[in-house]
């Protein structure tokens, strides 16, 4: 009920697809006209502008005679290039005269140009037009053919121009991809943020107002947020349910252990120490299957810290030195640099104790700890002098109860080592693999990521 | 005879118990219950409790809270679950002396019990009084006092405090204080110390800070206040 309850009313409007649709092609038609305009609008005709002085200097004082003004027709030479263009007369037959190639084409800017006030000039294609000059209620415009200054003055108006109006174009574009970008993949991004709060163990990810939204993604959101609630929940009863089971299973051990220690010292026979031993034995084993499946649920409580592990190393090998001085002296460890990482420096001791263990005991030979950076990832590595493993087994070295060589049964432990410290590896962010060296005996291989 | 009292809801267990201890001429007295163990604690003369985590009633921190709350500092030994690292930090924040993961090896509990109890025996014998650093320790009447303030602390913090005082000024190894205090060595990842070292911080004036952190080695009490 709670859910319905939330869950924002969605119309058809509200849906992405919809939306999407809309927008691109809304976008498309945009981009489409926008370069339509840009190719008209530049070829638009240019703005007349007032005369040029040495123009209306060499034109003026030819245009002041009457009777010459009169006789001006239209494509008559007046001076030098300057031709005549359009006449109109005040009175007469003939009020308007066009010169027949420049009237054919441009007779809307020739009869623009007559009605205004003041003399202007403006280019027309390969020609520069001029007027109106005015002489007793008559009119001329005048035309000739544009110097070659002119020429390049214009072509350059115009590149700048159109220069101009595509970087408009250009970057008004840019912004929209940008703010079109933002509104997509912010969303987006929320949520495999999400993502990562959940895998990282949280029971209510940051959705900002992500399931307030009325389309596919405030869905998305809100069945995130429902699986995060759920995953949450599951992993509450796992834990209660292994706190149970590991109580369940402690309490009789303990006993066990305690009602041995009270038998007898007198009943201390081979069948007793047998006793001690599959009582320590068993032990060992229900820790490391609650271990195991603390792991493998995720619910461990990761504490990163700057770990030393030329440090932990060295405490490491003085420990397994302590205990038994012959395996000690087989340790050999990298003598350059060890680094410094941010992880769970007691899962890390773990994994580290579990391979050096592992190789000590099913081999002979020295087992050489070591330390080099790789690409992105640290890798380190522990090597023996043994046998090997058959390429077709080397896969199922990290499974549970697995054992290379089960004819060792007593000497090595119980088959959870290797898998416990993969299961440590993957929740380190990191992986561990075994891989056969040529020169012989077997290499496993931690890589952690650099932080 | 020592007098130590088991706050443990398993009866075959707390049975047991009593006939190891026995042996080892300690007496155990059992409650099975966290209020009645709370009302045994703060009334009876014990040396030592052992104390459960899991109790009907009220749990383990719980009783171990209240009774600190009421400035009873008899030496506190937890019995946690294995594996559970919040629970055996949370135990020595709120004043424990120590902590046993469960199941125990009982030749284990029996020397952390013993390691306690001559300590507590400890504190009475080495009558000498120790002035250093602004602290005023003395072991026959089992007081402590920081610039004339006495404070109210636990058998293990007073076994640190003595130690960091006996060598003032000068850098404590935490192994040294470890086996001074705990009766062990430290293992690897023991943040028990780092623990009570806190704790004991939290009830001295905030300044100057008198115990000082050499980093990843130990601990020194300053004499310059």
């Amino acid at each position: 009920m709670n859910e319905a309850r939330k869950r924002p009313k969605s119309r058809w409007y509200h849906s992405l697809t919809w939306r999407l649709l809309l927008l691109f092609w809304a976008l498309l038609f945009f981009t489409a006209s926008s370069g339509y305009f840009l190719a008209v609008w530049n070829r638009a005709a240019p703005e007349p502008k007032p005369v040029a002085e040495p123009i209306r200097r060499t034109l003026q004082p030819l245009l002041e005679d009457p009777a010459t003004f009169l006789s001006l027709q239209p494509g008559r030479l007046l001076a030098g290039d300057y031709r005549v263009a359009a006449r109109v007369l005040e009175s007469g037959q003939q009020k308007l005269m066009l010169d027949d190639f420049l009237g054919e084409r441009y007779s809307q800017t020739l009869l623009r140009f007559l009605n205004y006030d003041k003399t202007m000039q403006m280019p027309l294609d390969d020609r520069l037009l001029i007027g109106p000059f005015e002489l007793g209620g008559n009119k001329v415009l005048i035309t000739r053919p544009l110097q070659a200054q002119e020429w390049q003055d214009q072509a350059k108006a115009e590149r700048e121009l159109t220069r101009a109006r595509a970087w408009t174009i250009l970057s008004g574009s840019l912004v929209i991809a940008i703010l079109l970008g933002i509104w997509l993949i912010r969303p987006i991004r929320r949520l495999s943020a999400a993502t990562r709060e959940i895998a990282e163990g949280s029971a209510e990810p940051h959705l900002a107002k992500l399931p307030q939204r009325r389309d596919e993604i405030g869905e998305l959101a809100r069945s995130l947020a429902q699986t995060a609630k759920d995953l949450a929940t599951s992993r509450d009863a796992q834990r209660r349910l292994l706190s149970d089971v590991s109580h369940e299973l402690r309490s009789p051990m303990a006993r066990m252990q305690v009602a041995l220690d009270l038998t007898d010292a007198a009943a201390d026979d081979r069948h007793m120490q047998q006793l001690r031993r599959d009582t320590e034995r068993l032990n060992s084993i229900i820790e490391r299957i609650l271990s195991l499946s603390k792991l493998e649920n995720g619910l461990v409580n990761l504490n990163r810290e700057d770990v030393h592990v030329g440090e932990l190393v060295t405490q490491l090998v003085d420990d397994i030195h302590y205990a038994n001085a012959e395996l000690g002296q087989r340790l050999q460890q990298h003598d350059g640099d060890w680094p410094i990482l941010q992880t769970d420096p007691e899962l890390l001791r773990m994994i580290l104790e579990n391979l050096v263990r592992n190789a000590l005991h099913y081999t002979e030979g020295p087992v050489e700890l070591d330390y080099r950076s790789v690409g992105n990832q640290h890798r380190i590595a522990i090597r023996d002098h043994g046998q090997g493993v058959a390429p077709e087994l080397l896969e199922k070295l990290f499974e549970p109860f697995y054992r290379g060589d089960p004819s060792r049964t007593h000497k090595s432990g119980v088959g959870l080592g290797l898998a416990l410290s993969q299961r440590a590896a993957t929740v380190l962010g990191g992986e561990l693999s075994a891989f056969n060296r040529d020169e012989g005996g077997l290499e496993v291989v931690l890589l952690l990521p650099h932080y | 005879m020592h007098s130590v009292l088991l706050i443990d809801d398993d009866h075959e267990m707390s049975a047991m118990l009593t006939e190891l201890f026995k042996r080892e001429s300690v007496e155990l007295s059992v409650v099975d219950d966290g209020v009645k163990g709370l009302d045994a604690a703060l009334n009876g003369d014990y040396e030592l409790i052992l104390l459960d985590v899991m109790l009907p009633g009220i749990d383990g921190m719980q009783l171990l809270q209240r009774l600190r709350q009421q400035h009873r500092d008899t030496a506190v030994l937890m019995l946690t679950a294995r594996g559970d690292d919040d629970d055996r930090v949370m135990g020595l924040e709120l004043g424990a002396d120590d902590y046993l993961p469960k199941p125990f090896n009982p030749r284990e509990l029996i020397a952390r019990v013993r390691a306690l109890l001559r300590r507590t025996a400890n504190t009475t014998m080495q009558a000498e009084k120790l002035v250093a650093g602004g602290f005023e320790l003395d072991p026959a009447k089992a007081e402590v006092s920081c610039d004339g303030q006495s404070l109210v602390i636990t058998p293990t913090e007073f076994d640190i405090l003595r130690c960091l005082m006996q060598q003032a000024g000068q850098m404590v190894s935490k192994d040294q204080l470890s086996v001074a205090a705990l009766g062990r060595k430290m293992g690897p990842f023991d943040r028990s110390l780092d623990v009570h070292i806190s704790n004991i911080r939290k009830k001295l004036p905030s300044k100057p800070e008198r115990i000082q952190t050499v980093r990843g080695r130990g601990y020194r009490l300053t004499t310059q206040v």
